[in-house]
């Protein structure tokens, strides 16, 4: 098999993300359109149903670094949400705490990262989890600067 | 990595030994399906005088299916978007498995000196380019000035 490099695998990402996923309870996009590297997305997820995440849409960034796909991005929920996998003081999803990527493999996307999220919060464990207030939302955090010191 | 059609070896070797004027490719070390591309702006074109990088891909299904190409530096044409991607009918549909890297490059070198702004990617390139056709090859020339200066 070829390896797709980073730039065309994204390329085609986006392409996907653009025409939208599945039934639509995941979406993303690129922040800067203009971002020739493509570092910078944005992510939403919508609720499951019958779970405490209900009718909330979920913001999230992601960052796809340099050595993407060949390791996961950063992701980071922009609102405010209860979650084990996710840090409660800013935000960060660690995927050591979400089995089903928590050994990343080269052909995951970050459509397999939203949905596997969505899973997360709807899983026996998790769905009835209580939430902070809606619209509330997490401090901002500079993804590029976390990425670089990742290094 | 699986050994590489001898399609691509020889078209590979034929690009370093002899590549076309004001072109040139070369694969990245870590995948010889991955190249290095560069195109001098055709002389008469608002181009003229830049040097524009590029990369190129050539998944498992090529020579069934295109290369996938895309610009590096930053260029206002009508057929070219901001993330680089290329509107050109044999990338496409008009792919022809008869048809080179070489040729593709080629290509992409004549769609430099003839932009058709009928058939756009980038819009708002396409419509200053047929609203006022003088201001758009200003407009042109200056980004190849700031951004395809080979550095």
């Amino acid at each position: 098999m070829a390896k797709i490099p980073r730039s065309f695998r994204l390329l085609s990402e986006l392409e996907h993300g653009e025409k939208g996923i599945g039934d639509g309870s995941c979406s993303y996009g690129l922040k800067d359109p203009d971002d020739i590297a493509m570092y910078g997305w944005n992510g939403t997820i919508l609720g499951p149903p019958h779970s405490a995440y209900e009718n909330r849409i979920f913001s999230l960034s992601i960052y796809c670094g340099d050595t993407y796909p060949d390791t996961p991005p950063i992701v980071k929920f922009e609102s405010k949400i209860n979650l084990p996998c996710v840090d409660q003081t800013n935000g960060l999803v660690n995927f050591s705490r979400v089995a089903s990527i928590s050994s990343w493999k080269r052909d995951f996307t970050l459509e397999t990262v939203l949905v596997e999220l969505r899973r997360d919060m709807a899983s026996p464990a998790n769905r009835k989890q209580p939430q902070p207030p809606e619209f509330s939302e997490f401090p901002p955090l500079d993804l590029a600067k976390l990425a670089k010191q990742r290094k | 990595m699986a050994a590489l059609p001898k399609r691509i070896l020889k078209e590979t070797e034929r690009l370093m030994s002899d590549a076309p004027p004001g072109i040139s490719a070369a694969p990245n070390n870590d995948n010889l399906r991955h190249f290095d591309v560069t195109v001098a702006g055709p002389d008469q074109s608002p181009y003229e005088g830049g040097v524009f990088k590029l990369e190129l891909f050539l998944p498992d299904e090529y020579p069934m299916n295109p290369p996938k190409v895309r610009f590096l530096t930053r260029i206002y044409h009508p057929n070219i978007d901001k993330l680089g991607r290329i509107c050109l009918d044999i990338l496409k549909d008009k792919w022809s498995p008869a048809l080179q890297i070489r040729t593709v490059l080629l290509s992409i070198q004549a769609l430099l000196g003839a932009p058709n702004p009928d058939d756009p990617l980038a819009n708002d390139v396409a419509q200053n380019w047929k609203e006022d056709e003088k201001a758009a090859i200003a407009q042109a020339k200056e980004w190849t000035r700031l951004y395809a200066n080979g550095e």
